[in-house]
């Protein structure tokens, strides 16, 4: 049992790494929770292309990366918007064309500078082994700020993914919160980056939600599900990473994914059993 | 099976106004209204009023215009032309009183929601963002569910539900909220008859409790025929007044192109043709 | 017929039992299963893991001080100069791009917890860069070879302008271990801080190594010497041949990847540019080593007819030898331009 501890006890950036990740396992999940919900998955995945150029232009100039991831999401985002707004036929070509062209962009951007290829790898897939004091409280206050958003506008939010005509005509204007929902996912990815890659945060932010959707019967629990098995993510892909030597951000996205198939399959076979049914009575 | 319909039935004077005491305000005013999505009028010079304590029946075929019009009194939609305007203010503007219940649900169904999560969410619109619930909500959410007959469905998840206990929780949503105004569009959609029965009483309901209704229906029996108005649509309003002035074989030609069978009292509506293009 | 009293009551199954309209939600045994299940998902990963795991065993130190060393060349100088008197790790594996590599957990942790960790310096170790920093910052102790060098900077005319800061005239360079006697330097520094910093004596073998590099210095010369002068000119994959040009007497002609590091890609600007510097200063081979695209070297040698030769630069050969290592260099590059 003794290899389950050691890498942690014996090592501070074992238990940095382990922080951060939990720290970004909660906010992806909350996060998460709703792309889920919403169906934004599609959003979620066009913020992680979509912020490279950003952090590329920031690491060349000088300027924190996150600033640059900030600005390059919002003009992604302002992109997307547009497109879907033009036209009313499926956009999804335009989109995808969107994504692909910021990845481009970033990495010719990122190209230029000295370090290429490291450079690409730790925007890519994340530096969590390397993260910082600094970075880690950058990532504890854009965690709480999160569950405050999600706090705040839980009922709003609540309504919105089930009906957003509803919620609209209850009285939350669905473009206000919808845009806050939005904002909430940006600030996660933007954040999370430095962790676990631009890449791969888009599935510490689909797969632990997942999951949880395929456990629980409310939204709450979803999320404490989707918590429990994003930090559990992070642990067991710290864990392999050190003791196969292998890459640590793939490694704990790795493990998110299977956990969700795990869960996915023990679901379904309890599905085939016979239900208790539900009709009332009638003649 | 009439004489119960009797009982239902509010007392209305020869015009088919209902008597009350709040006098001539009305709940809904619409002159020379036009309605439509984007730029495109689907329906034009709407003219109807509603008043307290009254229910109005947009009876029509899929793409008539009742859908439309319907979102445009609660604000989702808005106006093309002439005036429209819910408790004397711009459509949209008095949530906390109004209640809506959409055609089709943009839910989807991967929502862990149990059904009395999806009841309680008819509080929303009055307690805001912030105010806790109180045990009168819980109450009164008890008893909403208890009127369509699901509380012991209660923590069951909506998408394990029948599409029929469905439609019923989505109505118990609508009377937790104890509007002012309920607007419905096709609120009887996959009910079983022991459903619509109970609909049809809740509604009533809340009309004795002092709401007003404005309902998209496709049962002309039942829900038109207690209604004090009905309102014949086909991309025009083809026929508005009291029901039995307005359901005539004739103006429901007019609006769906049908044949009549059965005696004059049960109207049954065959759609061959629609009334408008 | 409707009983509009009985909406309350749920259908029995045969077999199931009957849920009240108070019992809410799934029965306590369900529940119990559905929890049971989530636990089952780490409980299995964890067995998994202990039963792959069991090779894995963490190496106890057996008392001899651990030293580090960043890169294999620089690595097998150390080796050489302790013997078995302390532990010499490596951290890059041999022949792999010391630009660009980036640790492993364990790797990190040998870095952390070393008593000695010896580095290049000057920006070689691109991809440690940052642990490095951290394990300074903690308190580890270092040894950076490039302070007790005479540190060569690129010179005119040495590599193509492209923008780089490492390729501007007077960038450092690096690539130390290419000249015998900087390594002797570095020698003569490391006996007395091994004597400090680890409490080990290794002067007799340092005096004896840096003899053998002065031998090794003189060996080289020699090699060299049936190169004439009109064809000492260097033109190689990446300019890491600044300190060997240096001591013997060769001139560098514009690179490949204009860079010091391995890392940059190329541009066809600056392919142009190499075309024309060869045709200015007429070589007779050309030499790629590692990190250099062998489809562009190819491409050049085809047009500009040099022979197209390989240089192992930055790795040490089977038998871990700094000696064969500099022997076996000025060897190839003494055939090609003799």
């Amino acid at each position: 049992m003794d290899w389950l501890l050691t890498p942690f006890t014996n090592n501070d950036f074992m238990v940095q790494a382990l922080m951060a990740g939990a720290l970004v396992s909660i906010a992806c999940a909350i996060a998460g929770t709703f792309v889920i919900l919403r169906g934004l998955a599609f959003i979620g995945d066009a913020l992680g292309h979509g912020v490279l150029p950003g952090i590329a232009v920031a690491l060349l100039v000088g300027f924190p990366g996150i600033l640059g991831a900030a600005i390059s999401a919002a003009l992604m985002i302002g992109g997307i918007t547009l497109i879907t707004r033009r036209s009313r036929l499926s956009s999804d070509t335009a989109i995808g064309l969107l994504f692909v062209g910021m990845l481009s962009l970033g990495v010719v951007l990122v190209s230029r500078s000295n370090s290429f290829s490291g450079d690409l790898t730790s925007i890519l897939f994340g530096e969590i082994l390397g993260i910082s004091t600094g970075a880690i409280i950058t990532q504890l206050v854009a965690t709480v700020i999160i569950i405050a958003i999600a706090v705040i506008c839980s009922r709003p939010f609540l309504l919105l993914s089930f009906d957003p005509e509803q919620a609209q005509v209850a009285g939350f204007s669905y473009r206000l919160y919808h845009n806050l929902m939005l904002l909430m996912i940006a600030i996660t990815v933007i954040v999370s980056f430095q962790t676990v890659g631009a890449l791969l945060v888009f599935g510490l932010l689909i797969a632990p939600a997942g999951a949880g959707a395929l456990l629980s019967r409310r939204i709450w629990v979803m999320m404490t599900y989707a918590s429990g098995l994003g930090i559990l993510s992070t642990y067991l892909g710290l864990l392999i990473s050190y003791h196969f030597n292998l890459a640590a951000g793939a490694a704990i996205i790795l493990v998110t994914v299977v956990i969700f198939f795990i869960v996915f399959i023990t679901q379904n076979m309890r599905r085939s059993r016979p239900k208790i049914p539900l009709e009332v009575t009638h003649e | 099976m009439n004489s119960n319909k009797k009982d239902n039935k509010i007392p209305v004077d020869k015009t088919g106004n209902s008597v009350s005491e709040t006098g001539s305000t009305s709940i809904i005013q619409a002159s020379n209204l036009s309605i439509g999505y984007g730029n495109e009028v689907v329906v034009a010079d709407i003219n109807f009023e509603l008043k307290p304590q009254q229910a109005i029946a947009l009876i029509g075929t899929n793409g008539s215009g009742k859908s439309t019009l319907l979102k445009a009194i609660v604000g989702l939609q808005p106006v093309l032309g002439g005036h429209l305007s819910v408790f004397g203010a711009r459509p949209g503007s008095n949530h906390r009183r109004i209640a809506y219940l959409g055609q089709f649900h943009a839910s989807g169904f991967v929502l862990p929601l149990r059904s009395i999560d999806v009841v309680r969410m008819g509080r929303f619109p009055l307690r805001g963002l912030w105010q806790r619930m109180t045990r009168e909500d819980d109450e009164i959410i008890h008893s909403a569910m208890s009127a369509m007959g699901i509380e012991g469905l209660a923590e069951y998840p909506i998408r394990t539900l029948s599409g029929g206990q469905q439609q019923r929780t989505y109505l118990a949503q609508v009377l937790a909220h104890r509007a002012d105004l309920l607007v419905l569009d096709e609120p009887t959609s996959g009910l079983d008859a022991g459903g619509r029965d109970l609909y049809l009483q809740a509604i009533n309901a809340e009309i004795r409790r002092g709401a007003s209704a404005v309902i998209a229906t496709h049962d002309i029996q039942e829900e038109a025929a207690l209604c004090h108005q009905v309102m014949l649509l086909a991309r025009r309003v083809v026929a508005l007044g009291p029901p039995q002035d307005v359901l005539t074989p004739e103006a429901l030609l007019a609006t769906f192109g049908i044949v009549v069978t059965g005696e004059k009292e049960h109207l049954h509506v065959i759609e061959s043709k629609h009334g408008h293009d | 017929m409707v009983t509009a009293g009985s909406a309350g009551k749920i259908n029995k199954e045969p077999g199931e039992s009957i849920l009240s309209a108070k019992r809410l939600g799934k029965s306590p045994l369900n529940k119990r299963i559905a929890v049971k299940k989530v636990l089952i998902i780490p409980i299995i990963l964890i067995l998994l893991f202990s039963v792959l795991s069991c090779q894995t065993a963490n190496t106890i130190s057996s008392g001899k001080k651990s030293i580090v060393v960043t890169y294999s060349i620089l690595g097998a100088i150390v080796k050489d100069l302790v013997g078995d008197k302390a532990d010499v790790t490596v951290s890059i594996p041999n022949g792999l791009d010391p630009h660009d590599w980036q640790p492993s957990a364990k790797d990190i942790e040998k870095l952390n917890h070393a008593d000695l960790v010896i580095q290049n310096g000057l920006g070689l170790e691109g991809g440690l860069q940052k642990t490095l920093a951290a394990a300074r910052d903690k308190g580890v102790k270092f040894f950076t070879a490039s302070d007790y060098v005479t540190v060569r900077h690129v010179g005119a005319g040495e590599g193509i302008p492209s923008g780089d800061p490492d390729q501007a005239l007077g960038a450092a360079d690096p690539h130390l271990w290419m000249d015998p006697l900087t390594i002797k330097s570095v020698v003569a520094a490391l006996a007395p801080v091994f004597k400090t910093d680890l409490n080990l004596d290794v002067s007799s073998q340092a005096a004896d190594l840096e003899n053998r590099l002065d031998s090794l210095n003189n060996e080289i010369t020699k090699i060299v010497a049936v190169i004439p002068q009109e064809n000492r000119k260097l033109v190689t994959g990446h300019e890491s041949m600044g300190y060997f040009a240096r001591r013997y007497g060769f001139k560098l002609v514009g690179v490949i990847i204009p860079n010091l590091s391995s890392q940059a890609g190329v541009s066809a600007a600056d392919l142009a540019e190499l075309k024309k510097a060869i045709e200015d200063n007429p070589v007779k081979a050309i030499f790629t080593e590692l990190g250099t695209s062998p489809a562009v070297a190819k491409a050049i040698g085809d047009e500009t007819g040099v022979k197209v030769v390989e240089l192992t630069t930055h790795a040490v050969p089977v038998d871990g030898s700094y000696f064969t290592f500099m022997r076996n260099l000025a060897t190839v590059i003494a055939d090609a331009l003799k």
